[in-house]
């Protein structure tokens, strides 16, 4: 595989990007094993290599040897010396030790412990449960560390998005679909969703109608009845709860807004699926055309050519 | 001291609690090993409460909130201590939130200084003021900065040579796998990010270099590690691992030592905390030190402070009471005049010094009690029983009469009310009779006439509507009725002699907006000689 003509690497250019535009950087997937943490490995890496100290937590669980769901082995989290993490007391790794420097939110694997990492560990990093203790958690993290905070995010759990000011990277890949186009309107779909626009009151329609909470199924269908070319407003795009072919519709027969736009800022594929391998050049292309947004391959030091890159 | 659910609710007992309810973990283990005060602990009752009082005076009032406060936060030691007691190993946050305790204390210590408005009379020292733990501080020292906690070189002497073996260790490792990571890149155009990277076997099928190896094969990739070998990295993380358990168990036995300041420190806690929460209550609805006495129940210009409370936040005031109850009295007087106010207030106060706090008047004379019942409608447990108001109210009634002794208070807002007038009459008249004969303190509202009379009983009376002090109301606006009825009601519970007790039902009902032809027409009915 031929190495980009670029001087800067994809995930150089990718933290570049992410760091340029927030504090704290959130990784998504749009399915599991779709390069979540490969990218947040990415970035990390990017990071160490510029020497400077960020901190970190995840979403979900990660940095265990191998998936709890799926037994499938997952890439190991290693911490510089000077890294801020934010992990459950549970997982505290004993040697070599840490300087611990708060303590936070409960979590099911004991209260959420901030600390300085002081020789190079290696460990699992896991978040508090609920969205609003992952939001004091990143917000912890940001006053405790200097440099920017990453975020090893989770499917399907986007509420923690909500309320910040983060940069969001969608990570997708082979994992999502069996064909370049399907993976790519994976993650169109998942784009769509959180790069919902804000309210603007200058191009708002006549009738506006106010969901609280959770958008879903049946709120769509509601709407698709009664409220067609009406401008409907969310709290913020996490409270999206329907997927696919029935957001597309609602999309376009609503001025769908909200209150709280998230700032998804790229992409990053992974070609390898559990069965078959896409083309990882052809990947990146089509999911950046699909989603308008730039797009990287991390692993092969890919980046989008089309699209907005 | 007894006193059941329903009668706990009425006489604003639950409030109470609430009220002075502990903010902290060690404040609720502390309340929950002291039981209410009762006959015969007056000189204990009176030493805590006098101390309340003399404290809610010395003591800044927004600075006892911020010392609650502080309270709230101070983190558990005792767990952690235990462990240390039967040699369980410790880990680094467990020396952290031991830290976070000694903070926690100087942070309350400097706090009590700062609410402090006068020394304490006649004391050299205070000793109402938080503890602070020097001894465990300085145990904690070396890895303390910027309340943060690290096992620092100085707990262990091999830690410095140990850790600095390691840092080497890992600088080797580093660097041997950049050598081999710019192998990687060269050969598969690929940049190993991490300890794992992916290989598509599109773009490389061929065997791996000896330092790469494959961690997960698929027909279409290959998930490969960088094989970096440096024995001398696992041998120091294997030093460092010794050297570092053995530090934190040498630490654990000099926390140990502290075990019992620790243990001493959260006793002063609790102790604490339930000082606190009564000097903010008494702060926040003032108080008095009783006079105890077994044969009276009297106090002036009392608050009822639930009441109170509730009519504060609607924007009205509350007017004390005062009473004097020596046995059994019967209070009538007029509807919306306080009467059942009355009853709760005397529940209230003999509460409030049982719980040691001082009771809101401007002074009071009470007795410790065994028991405080309310009579009058039914609760939970009677309505569960499917039982009427009526029998609610005998069974109730009964019961009460069981367990009655000199030191009970029995409060009855207008037994028998739901049966007919003459019958309730006379069985209020006779439980009246019974409770004398106990020597019960009792205080019966009712609406019937000349009961305390027929009793043999006290005879007390709310004073009533002033009506001359009544102003023009409209008839629609329910508030400024109220109000003007607040304001024209004289609340004063006043010594009665005889007679009948006017409700002033009819004025109230037209003050209240009832149809005029309506309480005309009652009017005319009531005035009416009564037929032979």
């Amino acid at each position: 595989m031929p190495r980009s003509s670029s001087t800067t690497s994809a995930p150089e250019e990718l933290y570049a990007l992410a760091i340029g535009t927030a504090r704290s950087v959130i990784v998504v997937g749009t399915a599991k094993n779709a390069g979540k943490t490969t990218t947040f490995n990415a970035l990390r890496a990017v990071a160490k290599r510029r020497g400077t100290a960020i901190g970190v937590t995840s979403i979900g669980r990660d940095g265990e040897p191998a998936d709890a769901l799926d037994a499938e082995p997952k890439p190991r989290v290693r911490l510089a010396p000077g890294t801020i993490v934010a992990l459950p007391a549970g997982l505290i790794p004993r040697s070599p030790g840490l300087a611990i420097l708060a303590t936070g939110e409960p979590s099911a694997l004991g209260t959420t412990v901030f600390a300085r990492v002081v020789l190079p560990t290696t460990c699992e990093i896991a978040g508090p449960p609920t969205a609003r203790a992952m939001r004091a958690t990143i917000d912890t993290l940001r006053a405790l560390c200097s440099g920017p905070v990453l975020v090893d995010g989770a499917i399907d759990r986007v509420a923690p998005l909500a309320g910040g000011d983060d940069a969001v990277i969608v990570a997708t890949g082979g994992a999502s679909g069996a064909t370049v186009a399907r993976v790519a309107a994976v993650a169109a779909d998942t784009v769509a969703r959180l790069t919902l626009p804000g309210r603007d009151p200058r191009h708002e329609r006549e009738r506006v109608v106010r969901i609280s909470g959770a958008l879903d199924a049946r709120d769509a269908e509601a709407l698709l009845a009664d409220a067609a070319g009406a401008t409907v407003v969310v709290d913020d795009p996490t409270r999206i709860a329907v997927r696919g072919a029935l957001f597309a519709k609602l999309r376009a027969t609503v001025d769908l807004r909200c209150e709280r736009p998230l700032r998804v800022v790229a992409c990053t594929t992974s070609p390898v699926g559990r069965d078959a391998s896409l083309a990882p050049r052809a990947l990146v292309d089509a999911v950046a055309r699909a989603t308008g947004l730039p797009t990287f391959d991390v692993v092969a030091d890919l980046r989008s050519e089309s699209g907005a890159a | 001291m007894k006193i059941d659910a329903v009668t706990a609710e009425r006489i604003g007992l639950d409030w109470l609690r609430a009220a002075i309810a502990p903010v902290g973990t060690f404040g609720r283990r502390h309340d929950e090993g002291i039981a209410p005060y009762g006959p015969g602990d007056d000189a204990r009752a009176h030493a805590e409460i006098a101390d309340v009082v003399a404290l809610a005076a010395r003591l800044d009032a927004s600075e006892v909130g911020r010392v609650r406060a502080a309270l709230r936060a101070v983190p558990e030691p005792s767990p952690i201590v235990a462990r240390t007691r039967v040699g369980d190993p410790l880990g680094d946050v467990d020396f952290y939130e031991l830290g976070r305790f000694v903070d926690a204390l100087d942070l309350l210590a400097r706090g009590w200084d700062a609410a402090v408005r006068e020394p304490s009379p006649g004391k050299e020292r205070d000793d109402r003021r938080p503890p602070v733990l020097d001894g465990l501080r300085a145990v904690l020292a070396p890895g303390r900065e910027r309340g943060g906690f690290y096992l620092a070189d100085a707990f262990g002497p091999g830690l410095r040579a140990a850790r600095a073996a390691l840092a080497g260790a890992e600088a080797s490792f580093d660097a041997q796998r950049e050598a081999i990571a710019a192998r990687v890149r060269d050969a598969f155009g690929v940049d190993p990010i991490g300890e794992e990277f992916v290989v598509l076997r599109s773009v490389y099928d061929g065997p791996l270099p000896d330092d790469v190896r494959a961690v997960r094969e698929t027909p279409t990739y290959r998930v490969l590690r960088l094989a970096v070998v440096v024995p001398e990295r696992d041998a120091a993380f294997a030093a460092l691992a010794e050297e570092e358990e053995r530090a934190r168990r040498m630490l654990a036995e000099t926390v140990a030592r502290e075990a019992e300041a620790v243990a001493e420190a959260t006793r002063a806690l609790g102790a604490l905390d339930r000082l606190l929460a009564r000097i903010a209550f008494t702060q926040r609805w003032g108080g008095c030190v009783p006079r105890f006495d077994a044969g009276a129940a009297a106090f002036t210009e009392a608050t009822f402070a639930p009441l109170a409370d509730a009519l504060a936040a609607r924007g009205h005031r509350y007017t004390p009471i005062s009473l004097e109850l020596r046995g059994v009295a019967v209070l009538t007087g007029p509807n919306m005049g306080g009467k059942s106010a009355a009853l709760a207030t005397a529940g209230f106060v003999c509460a409030c010094v049982a719980l040691g706090v001082p009771p809101p008047a401007h002074a009071a004379s009470l007795p410790l009690l065994e028991a405080i019942v309310w009579l009058g409608g039914d609760g939970p447990a009677e309505r569960a029983r499917l039982l009427s108001s009526y029998a609610a109210e005998i069974v109730r009634a009964q019961a009460a009469l069981s367990s009655a002794s000199a030191r009970t208070l029995v409060v009855i807002d207008e037994f028998a009310r739901t049966t007919g007038p003459r019958e309730g009459r006379a069985l209020l008249i006779a439980f009246a009779e019974a409770l004398r004969a106990r020597g019960v303190f009792a205080l019966l509202a009712t609406h019937f006439d000349a009961i305390a009379e027929t009793a043999g009983v006290a005879h007390l009376r709310i004073a009533g509507l002033r009506q001359h002090a009544l102003g023009p109301i409209d008839g629609d606006d329910l508030d400024a009725a109220l109000d003007a009825i607040n304001a024209a009601m004289d609340y004063r519970v006043v010594a009665a002699h005889g007679g009948t007790s006017e409700s002033d039902a009819l004025a109230l009902a037209r003050l209240l907006g009832l149809e005029s032809s309506i309480v005309d027409r009652a009017r005319s009915l009531y005035e009416e000689p009564a037929k032979p």
